[in-house]
């Protein structure tokens, strides 16, 4: 039979986790349902557990200096009422399933599922996100595009834990957040859009561009982001199909339960022109 | 509407608090898992994972003490390897072959929960395998040679009206259209389940069910007992739609079958993921009709051409297809009509009833197909449709005269003051972003034809207690719809007491008479008059004192004709009617549709309790919308592919707003006060309004259910 | 890990056993309290709903070992309280009653959103049962009756 550990504080529950190959539960919501078991058998985990939510060291919500850092162990109901919480981040984690699972489901859990279709991750990689992972040998932080290395696969080592979510605190007067979903409420995403970005005195300062549930990994372009940074929002709009067709060539769906590849590939890129020609109606209004 | 006697706030209409409502919300209602047995066994079905093969063998290895394994060979001398539904040849486990995956082989029974997965993992079936046929055009084509008979048809049936054949010769103009609606899951809250037992001597089951007497009827078919013999007690039953009309006998056969052999109580409940993958759909259906027209415009006939998808055994297939037909022209008076109706077998979880039992396969088809007339000719859909209303005393499909009094044009005009269909039926015309569609639809009250005469037979007894209050005896179940609520009011009226006077307990096969089946808008029409009647003779001998028990059994009002052979004459004792006007709103970007208003009317004789009624109305739209626009349900290789609550979507609060819905009252002579039946009507209106709706929205013609975002961008992209 | 306390509507209660097996399972099996349904297991329906220190959680998604020392409501407590007779009154008089089965965790459900907002808005309560699927009364009646226990309970809210 599993195990199930409960540690007193952050410093045993790293202990545990390198000398045994436990899995971290947090919120539970994903694992619970991953290893379910007939009604009345406790859920068929593969090794020990490891229980986190109770931890005081993962249930913070703070600013530190320009980085918003979300602990680990907070559920999204928490972060959602934040009110230092981005817009776009915000309105991705209120998509999340319904309110029971937002009461106990965690970030950094949505993060380690490492779905493509994860919505929290969506934001995430638009706001430039990083993950601060911790072993009894110290803490390193990882870009959330490096965390992730496809689906349910990501970087951190059989000794580390996450124990926090870092957000970047800037300036984003552009912020978008848009789930097509399975349904209107308590839904997978279909996929998912979010933006993030500045604009100051008609140019385009900066601009971050995710894509959820369209390929392996969300889809982000550094490069075509940097196509418009220093633009104005006519050049921007007149550069819209050029855009739309560089990520054309990076978005590249699957057909499955929930959606079609011509559905999301489509629609992914209605989304993106639509946000491209409407930027100028955005701007006025702030 | 109360203006009227009977709706007021006195008269039977009038709401009352459900008399489930208290223990229900207070979480003290037991349903089947919640029952505590002494020494209760564990049980899971062993089932095929291939769609269509030949079983080669199946290894069993040793079972430790205590634990069994249950297939054919422990069925008793005498007994059937058969469930008994309306034919015997779904088998109750697999034979030689298996026809879909799913298919019961066996079940393990044990103590502990574990040791039953393990044994059940350790399980080796070989295959031979067969080519499958799963979809309407494969089973058609025979793919793979034919699963039953030399035509893979489980019937075939024809209605003919007047001379169709001469109206297409004479037609100026022929409209064709086919019309396709997919597989949709019950998902009834609570899962299917059930407890065997051996108690007093006999097989006692207790289930969550809609029919004690057709598991009683299975049960003793498939051990070879006298029906007697078997016990079969109704439990709360968290919802069932049809999903546990017929289904539960494929549960109680192989569970009756276990206790015999283990005479201990075993619980066998079906998990989400296992019900939504191996229980029974709505039969998806291919529907083809030709109209033809002439000069003017005017419809001069009609050819239908309806097929659905009955899966691997027959169940009520044949029945459902009856009732698609006799619902194939709707509302209309249609001159000239000839429909073939066929039930074809594929290898997929065999389909069964699903609240309309095919009328809204039928009725999607007419009703969205007069649309597109509509369309083509130039008109609205309502205003066109209103022009064929079939009325009292036209001829109907099945060559009769139609005997309802008929409210059609009344409850436009009520459905249209509550929505404003006809002011933005032309409005949205040039409007890119919305659409209003209006679907019409009858409901055949009871089984089809004379069943309930020749067939079923109802019987229900009440008897006057010692306690002063009186008890009701009937095999109608509460599944949610209000029954112990309605049936108790009906009696409670005619004895002049209140409803907490009148015992009815959940109906055990040992202590009630078959009043039938739970099924076909029957309950309220028929078991609702016997307890009417029942009820006056009870208050009249009242003074017969404690003990003092009546009994009534069903009588077929007069002056109706049937021929089941021939399906010809009066194919229901009376109808339920209804309107449904839904207006949508676009998402040009997503290809999205929002839903911004349903109002519904309806005609159901005289409404028991307004509110039970208001509230099957609004749980049936939205079920009805769910079919329209959400429940995905594919089949890959034989398998649902959407079989889990997260992908299987139904629709949650947020997803449709509230249902409006009014009543025209409309007493019918053979029911209590005046009702007609009401919770399949409410299902058939919503989906074919709601396709009409997007059809108007995007300017194009919608011919499939489920509508998705992904089917509408497709439409409007196939240019 | 295998023997802790925790609070169970009110009272002080030990379990024994497994501290993985679902909360649910625990309710249901150890407990007797068979209020909380199991109708997916796989936290999409909300018919498990109890409240977890008084934030409303899917039971069948709680290994039990997380509720050591914390607080669960389930319908069964809720049920005696004040706030709970104002919602089961209210949900009794719209009809929001069918098959039954969604029932305790829609009173589950209404009690968490009341808790934090006395006077919500249609919108408010449907997004508030998003997470418990019913298909019997396509909400309607569920909602007004949220919104009449609102209303009745104005005081205890």
């Amino acid at each position: 039979m599993v195990r199930a550990f409960k540690p007193a504080d952050l410093t045993e529950a790293l202990r545990l986790r390198k000398e045994t190959a436990c899995v971290p539960l947090a919120g539970g919501t994903d694992l619970m349902v991953k290893y379910r078991n007939w009604t009345g058998l406790p859920p068929a985990f593969p090794g020990d557990v490891l229980f986190l939510s109770h931890l005081k060291e993962l249930q913070t919500l703070e600013r530190r200096g320009e980085t918003l850092r979300i602990g680990a162990g907070v559920p999204l109901a928490d972060i959602a009422a934040w009110p230092e919480t981005p817009a776009v981040l915000r309105e991705a984690v209120r998509g999340i399933a319904a309110p029971a699972i937002r009461n106990v489901a965690t970030l950094a859990g949505n993060v380690c599922n490492a779905s493509p279709a994860g919505d929290g991750i969506c934001a995430l990689y638009a706001l430039d996100a990083r993950l601060e992972l911790t072993s009894v040998d110290g803490t390193r932080e990882v870009s959330i595009l490096a965390f992730i290395t496809g689906p349910g696969r990501t970087v951190l080592r059989r000794d580390e834990l996450v124990t926090a979510v870092l957000v970047p605190r800037r300036a984003a007067n552009i912020q978008v957040f848009r789930k097509v979903g399975t349904r209107k409420a308590n839904a997978l995403a279909k996929l998912s859009f979010a933006a993030v970005g500045e604009v100051k005195e008609g140019i385009v300062d900066a601009m971050a561009l995710s894509f959820g549930a369209v390929g392996p990994t969300v889809v982000r372009s550094t490069e075509t982001e940097k196509r418009m940074a220093g633009k104005t929002l006519a050049e921007v709009t007149a550069l819209a199909p050029s855009i739309v067709e560089d990520y054309a060539a990076l978005i590249v769906p699957i057909d499955d339960q929930r959606s079609t590849a011509a559905y999301r590939k489509t629609v992914a890129l209605n989304l993106l022109k639509s946000f491209l020609e409407g930027l100028k109606e955005k701007v006025k209004g702030i | 509407m109360n203006k009227s006697d009977t709706l007021n706030e006195t008269g039977i209409s009038a709401p009352v608090r459900r008399v489930d409502a208290m223990e229900k919300l207070t979480g003290k209602a037991r349903y089947i898992s919640d029952y505590p047995f002494e020494g209760l066994l564990h049980a899971r079905l062993l089932r095929s994972d291939r769609p269509r093969a030949k079983i080669l063998g199946i290894e069993v290895p040793d079972l430790p003490a205590g634990y069994s394994y249950v297939d054919a060979r422990d069925i008793p001398a005498g007994g059937r390897n058969g469930i008994r539904m309306i034919t015997d040849d779904w088998p109750v486990f697999a034979r030689d072959e298996v026809r879909f995956v799913g298919e019961t082989l066996g079940l393990v029974v044990g103590p502990d929960r574990e040791k039953v997965l393990e044994i059940l993992s350790g399980i080796r079936v070989t295959y031979e395998e067969l080519e499958p046929a799963f979809t309407i055009e494969e089973g058609l084509a025979c793919k793979g040679g034919p699963i039953v008979g030399d035509d893979n048809l489980y019937g075939t049936y024809h209605l003919t009206k007047g001379d169709p054949e001469a109206a297409f010769r004479r037609a100026a103009r022929v409209v064709e259209g086919t019309y396709r609606t997919g597989f949709q899951e019950h998902l009834y809250l609570e899962p299917q389940g059930m407890v065997g037992t051996w108690e007093d001597g006999k097989i006692t089951l207790y289930a969550s069910a809609q029919c004690p007497f057709y598991i009683r009827k299975s049960v003793a078919h498939t051990l070879g007992i006298p029906e007697p013999a078997v016990r079969v007690r109704q439990v709360t039953t968290g919802g069932a739609f049809g999903g546990k009309e017929h289904f539960p006998d494929v549960i109680a056969t192989v569970l009756s079958v276990a206790v015999n052999k283990i005479r201990r109580p075993i619980r066998l409940v079906f998990e989400r993921a296992e019900d939504i993958r191996f229980t029974c759909k709505r039969h998806p259906s291919r529907v083809t009709i030709r109209t033809a027209l002439d000069e003017a415009g005017a419809i001069i006939g009609m050819d239908i051409d309806t097929v659905i998808n009955a899966g691997g055994y027959t169940s009520s297939s044949l029945i459902v297809l009856q009732r698609a037909i006799l619902h194939g022209i709707g509302v209309y008076n249609i001159p000239n009509v000839h429909i073939r109706g066929r039930a074809v077998a594929t290898n997929t979880f065999p389909s069964d009833a699903f609240r309309g039992f095919g009328a809204p396969q039928g009725l999607f088809a007419i009703e969205l197909h007069m649309s597109h007339l509509a369309r083509e000719l130039g008109m609205d859909p309502g205003s066109f449709k209103q022009k064929y209303f079939i009325k009292t005393g036209d001829t109907t499909i099945t060559n009769t005269a139609m005997k309802d009094e008929i409210r059609l044009n009344e409850m436009f005009r009520k459905v249209d003051a509550m929505s404003g269909y006809r002011r933005k039926v032309k409005a949205y015309d040039d409007d890119p972003l919305k659409g209003i569609g209006i679907a019409f639809v009858n409901h055949g009250c009871g089984f089809t034809g004379n069943g309930e005469q020749e067939i079923i037979k109802a019987v229900a007894e009440m008897e006057r207690l010692s306690d002063g209050r009186a008890a009701l005896y009937v095999s109608t179940v509460e599944m949610g719809q209000g029954l112990q609520t309605v049936l108790r009011k009906i009696a409670a009226r005619e004895l002049d007491c209140g409803v907490d006077n009148i015992v009815y307990d959940n109906p055990d096969t040992d202590r009630v008479p078959d009043s039938g089946p739970t099924v076909a808008s029957r309950s309220t029409m028929v078991v609702g008059y016997l307890v009417q009647q029942c009820a006056r003779e009870l208050k009249r001998r009242w003074g017969e004192g404690p003990g003092t028990r009546v009994r009534k059994q069903y009588r077929h009002p007069e002056g109706l004709t049937w021929d089941q052979d021939t399906l010809q004459g009066d194919a229901y004792p009376s109808y339920g009617w209804g309107v449904n006007v839904v207006e949508v709103a676009f998402d040009p970007v997503t290809y999205e549709v929002k839903t911004t208003g349903i109002w519904t009317v309806y005609d159901v004789g005289v409404p028991m309790d307004t509110r039970i009624v208001t509230g099957q109305a609004a749980g049936g739209g939205i079920q009805a919308l769910g079919y329209a626009a959400m429940e995905v349900c594919e089949v890959v290789d034989g398998r649902f592919r959407q079989h889990t609550l997260t992908d299987y979507t139904i629709p949650t609060a947020m997803d449709f707003p509230s249902v409006a819905c009014e009543f025209v009252e409309n007493p019918y002579a053979y029911g209590p006060f005046g009702a007609k039946g009401a919770g399949e009507l409410v299902f058939d209106a919503a989906a074919p309004a709601y396709a009409d709706a997007v059809g108007h929205l995007i300017g194009r013609k919608i011919h499939e259910i489920p509508v998705t975002p992904e089917k509408i961008m497709e439409v409007l992209q196939d240019e | 890990m295998n023997e802790f306390n925790f609070t169970l509507n009110g009272k002080a209660v030990t379990y024994r056993g497994d501290p993985l097996k679902r909360l649910l399972d625990v309710l249901r099996e150890d407990f007797g309290l068979t209020g909380a349904k199991e109708g997916c297991g796989e936290g999409e329906c909300g018919a498990c709903a109890a409240l977890l220190d008084g934030a409303m959680v899917n039971t069948c998604l709680v290994p039990v070992g997380v509720v050591a020392g914390r607080e669960v409501t389930t319908i069964e407590g809720i049920a005696g309280t004040k706030e709970g007779q104002d919602i089961i009154e209210a949900l009794a008089d719209a009809g929001a009653v069918q098959c039954g089965f969604c029932t305790p965790g829609m009173v589950v459900a209404a009690a968490s959103l009341l808790r934090g907002n006395p006077r919500p808005t249609e919108t408010e309560i449907r997004e508030a049962i998003s997470g418990n699927l019913c298909r019997c009364t396509g909400y309607d009646m569920i909602v007004s009756g949220i919104r009449a226990a609102a209303k009745r309970g104005r005081r205890s809210w």
